[in-house]
């Protein structure tokens, strides 16, 4: 097997550890931030267009309104004893060094505020407990580093307290969209969602258009007619992937995967045009309106479809809102079929269809694969798959062992619930921000090119949108290929075999069983 | 934050997307390529035409995949490919191209 | 004169420490947990969560997994620190219990290991650069206080010993409500001083991890989201 170590002719790499905590480099990110939210962007979710007159009043009152609402909030800014444990556990400062990218260093850049105005020694001490005032460079700051973190939850698994960095991230975004201070990607996104469907602006015609196109395709690839349904009334189940599933690469590998397994399955199906979007932004912007509404559309478009059944696509961030967030918010779902979970993950239909024996596959067309697996973090450390605690490491990976013979998992620090954000979670998947998601790239990728040294490995299996993007944007940066990030669904599709399939030339699928094992 | 085209002033966003679609022209194209270090070739118009006639239809880019199908219907195989739509437009055939055709940005996690 | 002065200050810090601890813990309730968030992977019952509660309050699981050092320190000092104040019952019990009779040796040398734990934590704080940097005055004023606490109990113990039946007469009284004479030793007033102003600023400081731990979401929630829909009460405004 080839390793992306030969593209690099300056010798052979020498492989640091991805967790080598780097020396302090004061403010080395200050300057790097997103583009803001123009007005255009903000009304539409409920937030001021521009910062507002009262900003400092504003702000103060909605502190205190996320600490009478929100005890996570409250309990995380009380009970932080800066023991230091999270401080060398962000991707983004073992990417930068930057000390205000220390968990707890980005926590007290609003629990100082907090302390300031909303506790005893933090009004009349303020000095001795590092409280401050708030001031416009304070939001400035807060604009700057709150969005440098991808709401991972790494940090939170190593805190004494479980402190999760993610809540105060989101709670000071939110923070500052009700002063008129938005981040212009997330925002000009949700918006898109709220009046077209999904993320991309993808409408209806052009979802039809596309899908068909891809039908085609499966079609010439297999000679089979697989289905993408679109709309179709009652269908059993309906499918809810990330509209980057209908539009990027490697991801629609990924959606010609799930068309295939739910052919094979035999199970009836469709995709939604007015609930085409897995991904809630919502979720990153801490807006709970936002995230509400978006999962609404869900649940009315499952109504109006008269589905059983709702299933969701790859996508990282989203199964943690589907899994923990959408009965809440839209539920309860009571006219769906009480004997499947609500929401499923296309992970568990498929991993179930292959126990059941209902998929045959021929592994070896994944031989030109060497394969790790990235926990994404959102899946990792936010939900669950299956009946058991942990079923979100294990139901991947027995799907990827089923459809691959050569796979190997990353460093044991690095995976699982200690697995390393891929740098562009949380709402930082922008062009802008290229530089940071680089450098917070860098442990993931360091542990990458460890397996890549000791075992070959050429290729990382993902289950998030985002994900697939950031690392097919980062990835050539360390020396592989853009297309070394793949799709789980897309390794089965290489392998599945489904009835009637033309296999080199003329012949068909055979009908006996283990047609993979070798 | 505006391009500068036979005298003509056209706004653009801070990526350099241009905000009002119908002020595009070919003339604006040949800058914003400039901008972007592109020397548009026949390859690159090729690939911008379509993504104007797709977006006239669908008020969308279209997914590389489905553009790389129609470029390999026109220029063949050897340039229907991911590879090369990248060596034509190093930031990606959907983002760079997009701003060259004059289309808005493509949104999401793409 | 002297009597009264600590039998006044024992009575308000130690009111001000159950009454602000129990306020902080009904705030802590009484607010909304509005989504599930747990942090995962989670238990998906009840007891599974009391186990991991358990994990993380004897043993800091999470801290064990977290950085070495920080345990070893942590974990000595708030076990020594238990062990002591469990040893220091005798002086509230009349009779002494007798488990907390047979800890008496076992409180001896946990004392020191208390300091120990202690200065540990204060050298990270002082020597690594990054924890250094999120450290503020009153971290490091917190750790002086229970380092004064410390080592002016033990010097009554190890150096200049006190009249410790005269203490526990003193104690025994205020906890009927009388005030009998304090033996007026220096190190007895300071290290009863720093108990009181220890107690002072617990429930208004970063004391309050002991009861907060206890309400942390992404640790004290059942992963059960699909299985029993999560719909807590409405936040109060």
């Amino acid at each position: 097997m080839a390793s992306p170590d030969m593209d690099h002719p300056e010798g052979p790499q020498i492989v640091a550890d991805p967790l080598k905590v780097p020396n302090l480099a004061f403010g080395a990110m200050a300057e790097i931030k997103p583009f803001r939210a123009h007005p255009n962007h903000q009304e539409p979710l409920g937030f001021p267009g521009e910062l507002v007159g009262n900003w400092k009043e504003v702000a103060i009152e909605k502190i205190g309104e996320l600490a009478n609402t929100n005890r996570a909030f409250r309990v995380y800014l009380d009970a932080c004893v800066k023991c230091g444990a999270c401080t060398d556990k962000c991707h983004y400062f073992l990417g930068t060094g930057d000390p205000k990218n220390m968990p707890v260093a980005r926590q007290d850049l609003l629990r100082s505020v907090y302390r300031r105005y909303f506790t005893f020694a933090g009004k009349y001490f303020p000095k001795l407990v590092g409280a401050r005032e708030l001031t416009k460079e304070v939001l400035e700051e807060w604009y700057t580093y709150y969005h440098q973190c991808s709401q991972c939850r790494r940090c939170s698994v190593f805190c004494p307290y479980g402190i999760d960095t993610a809540e105060i991230s989101m709670a000071a975004r939110e923070i500052l969209d009700t002063v008129g201070m938005g981040q212009k990607y997330c925002n000009e996104i949700i918006g898109k969602v709220k009046v077209i469907g999904n993320n991309l602006g993808l409408q209806e015609k052009a979802l039809r258009a596309t899908l068909e196109d891809l039908e085609e395709d499966l079609e010439d690839e297999t000679g089979v007619s697989v289905r993408i349904p679109l709309d179709e009334k009652s269908a059993d189940i309906l499918l809810v992937t990330p509209s980057a599933d209908f539009f990027a690469e490697p991801h629609i590998d990924g959606l010609l995967g799930y068309a295939k397994v739910f052919h094979q399955a035999g199970v009836s199906w469709t995709v939604s045009s007015y609930a085409s979007e897995a991904a809630n932004f919502g979720l990153f912007i801490g807006s709970q309106d936002n995230m509400k509404a978006l999962c609404q559309r869900i649940r009315h478009a499952a109504e109006d479809l008269g589905v059983k059944r709702i299933i969701f696509g790859e996508c990282g961030h989203a199964w943690r809102v589907a899994y923990n967030f959408l009965d809440t918010l839209a539920g309860p779902f009571d006219f769906l079929d009480p004997n499947y979970p609500v929401p499923q993950h296309i992970l568990e239909f498929t991993l179930d269809q292959i126990e059941r024996g209902n998929l045959r596959f021929d592994k070896s067309k994944n031989d030109h694969i060497r394969l790790t697996y990235h926990d994404s973090c959102n899946v990792a450390r936010a939900s669950r798959m299956g009946d058991k605690p942990g079923g979100q490491f294990e139901v991947p990976r027995a799907v990827l062992r089923a459809v691959c013979n050569n796979f190997f998992d990353m460093d044991r620090d690095t995976t699982h619930e200690s697995t390393f954000c891929c740098g562009g979670g949380g709402g930082l998947l922008t062009d802008e921000l290229m530089d940071l998601r680089t450098k917070g790239a860098n442990p993931r990728m360091t542990a990458l090119q460890r397996v890549t040294e000791d075992h070959g490995v050429t290729h990382m299996a993902a289950i998030c949108a985002i994900c697939k993007t950031q690392f097919s944007k980062v990835m050539p940066q360390f020396g592989y290929e853009m297309d070394s990030v793949v799709s789980v669904h897309q390794l089965v599709s290489n392998a599945i075999l489904l009835d009637g399939q033309e296999i080199d030339g003329d012949d068909r699928v055979p009908e006996v069983a283990d047609a993979g094992v070798t | 934050m505006a391009y500068q085209v036979n005298g003509a002033t056209i706004e653009h966003d801070e990526e350099g997307y241009i905000l009002t679609l119908s002020d595009w022209s070919k003339e604006l194209a040949d800058v914003i390529a400039e901008t972007e270090e592109i020397d548009m070739n026949e390859e690159h118009w090729e690939v911008v035409n379509f993504l104007r006639e797709y977006y006239e239809e669908y008020q969308i880019a279209p997914a590389v995949r489905v553009l790389i199908k129609s470029i390999k219907k026109s220029l063949g195989p050897e340039k229907g490919n991911n590879k090369y739509m990248y060596e034509l437009f190093p930031y990606g055939p959907a983002k760079q191209a997009c701003k060259i055709a004059g289309l808005p940005k493509p949104t999401g996690c793409v | 004169m002297l009597s009264a002065l600590y039998a006044g200050l024992f009575y308000l810090s130690a009111s001000i420490l159950v009454f602000g601890v129990v306020l902080r813990m009904a705030i802590y309730a009484r607010t909304p947990a509005p989504l599930k968030i747990a942090q995962t992977p989670a238990p998906t019952t009840r007891i599974g969560v009391f186990w991991r509660m358990l994990r993380e309050v004897v043993f800091f699981q999470s801290l064990f997994k977290s950085n070495k050092w920080i345990w070893v320190f942590g974990w000595t000092f708030h076990m020594g620190l238990l062990l002591v104040l469990l040893r220091h019952l005798r002086y509230f019990t009349n009779p002494v219990w007798f488990w907390v009779e047979w800890i008496q040796p076992v409180g001896l040398y946990a004392s020191f290991a208390l300091v120990i734990g202690l200065l540990g934590l204060w050298s990270r704080r002082l020597l690594v650069e990054r924890i250094r940097y999120i450290s503020s005055p009153s971290d490091h004023l917190m750790l002086a206080l229970l380092f004064g606490i410390a080592v002016s109990g033990m010097a009554m113990k190890f150096v200049a010993r006190v009249d410790i039946v005269a203490v526990k007469v003193y104690f025994l009284g205020l906890l009927r409500f009388k005030i009998l004479d304090l033996p007026p030793d220096p190190i007895l007033l300071v290290h009863l001083g720093l108990v009181f102003v220890l107690m002072f600023i617990f429930p208004i400081s970063k004391l309050l991890h002991g009861p907060g731990v206890f309400f942390s979401p992404s640790r004290n929630q059942v992963d059960n989201p699909r299985e029993q829909r999560y719909a807590p009460r409405t936040p109060a405004n």
